[in-house]
């Protein structure tokens, strides 16, 4: 059963993805984090399958985190949640390790889907973010 | 205790629901993605209490909120923004909206504030709090902040245009979304502008997003 750690520095997006995992008994919120350290410090502690993460976090952001994550625990799958929806955002995702990206203004759609894609070894991008400036970044980096 | 929430974003919409839920006796209602939906879910469902983000497209929470006070009066309105504004605060107020949080503070005062609300009471986060005190004590001593002044001056009509506006709607656009002939709105787009002294759409952008009426 694939375990997940959200990290998120408001606690009300927490709430949201913890909200939409109930509803999916087949995985397991097992921790969460409002900080790029704690987040790698659990990833650490509990070697979660994916890490949901915030890209905007006062003091270490998400793709600093990301990119450590990656480093260190590199079966670790890491899925940025971010408002942003810019190439240019997305490409600094993928360069960063990250393999998937959901935009929060359509998570509660796509969260699960791209939990699953990720955790299939595949990589999953938003809709909604224009794939052509992406795939580069991301065939690059597989 | 029925409650509407409005938010532009399905996840804080859930993490909302969540937040609520775990008191015993509330429920959501409905859901609303923009201020316009939330007026009109309310109107139809007539909630105890409308939790509303204030930057949704469409139509803001603010708007929204004058909106809903108009027409259902007993209906206690919360109000949430990501960044802290002293001039929103007033405006806030000033709409008839009693409570008023940071979205980053939702888990501490969300409960709490709808909690004050059901009983009437009034609920601001503390920065609000010191700030409405301040001026109620020394209602002299700030400068009447210049956006606000012009501000007052627009209709609620002309307010909703500024955000169509600003979203990067034409006027043929504005007219299709309100229902109302392109050259009312093109009439109503000249009075903006020469009211707010702006002289091309993207200083009405700034404008809007200085104002929180849009997001960045």
């Amino acid at each position: 059963m694939p375990r997940v750690l959200v990290v998120d520095d408001h606690a009300v997006i927490r709430r949201g993805v913890q909200g939409i995992l109930s509803t999916y008994p087949e995985w397991d919120l097992c921790g969460e984090a409002d900080n790029g350290q704690d987040a790698i410090r659990l990833a650490g502690e509990l070697t979660p399958e994916v890490v949901i993460m915030d890209v905007s976090m006062p003091g270490m952001n998400g793709l600093e985190a990301t990119r450590i994550i990656h480093d260190v625990l590199p079966e670790t799958k890491v899925l940025l949640l971010t408002l942003h929806s810019s190439s240019e955002f997305v490409r600094s995702a993928f360069r960063a390790g990250a393999r998937g990206y959901v935009l929060k203004s359509d998570a509660e759609n796509e969260l699960v889907r791209a939990l699953n894609v990720v955790i299939g070894e595949g990589t999953y991008v938003s809709p909604a973010v224009d794939p052509r400036g992406v795939k580069e970044s991301i065939f690059n980096n597989n | 205790m029925r409650i509407l929430v409005a938010d532009d974003h399905d996840i804080i919409r859930r993490g909302l629901k969540e937040l609520l839920t775990s008191r015993s006796g509330w429920e959501v209602c409905a859901e609303a993605k923009t201020g316009r939906e939330a007026v009109m879910l309310a109107e139809q469902l007539r909630p105890d209490v409308v939790v509303m983000d204030i930057s949704m497209p469409d139509l803001n929470g603010l708007e929204a909120a004058r909106k809903i006070r108009k027409s259902l009066p007993k209906t206690e309105i919360l109000i949430l923004t990501l960044h802290f504004s002293d001039q929103l605060v007033r405006e806030i107020v000033e709409a008839g909206v009693r409570a008023y949080i940071m979205k980053s503070d939702a888990d501490r005062d969300l409960v709490a504030a709808v909690e004050a609300l059901a009983n009437h009471r009034p609920f601001f986060t503390a920065r609000a709090a010191d700030m409405l005190l301040d001026g109620f004590v020394r209602p002299h001593a700030a400068p009447p902040d210049p956006d606000a002044v012009i501000r007052n001056r627009l209709t609620s009509r002309e307010r909703e245009i500024v955000q169509l506006l600003a979203e990067g709607k034409s006027s043929k656009e504005v007219a299709v979304s309100l229902g109302i002939s392109v050259k009312t709105a093109e009439t109503h787009r000249a009075n903006i502008m020469r009211k707010l002294e702006l002289h091309s759409v993207s200083e009405l952008v700034r404008y809007a997003v200085r104002n929180q009426i849009i997001e960045a």
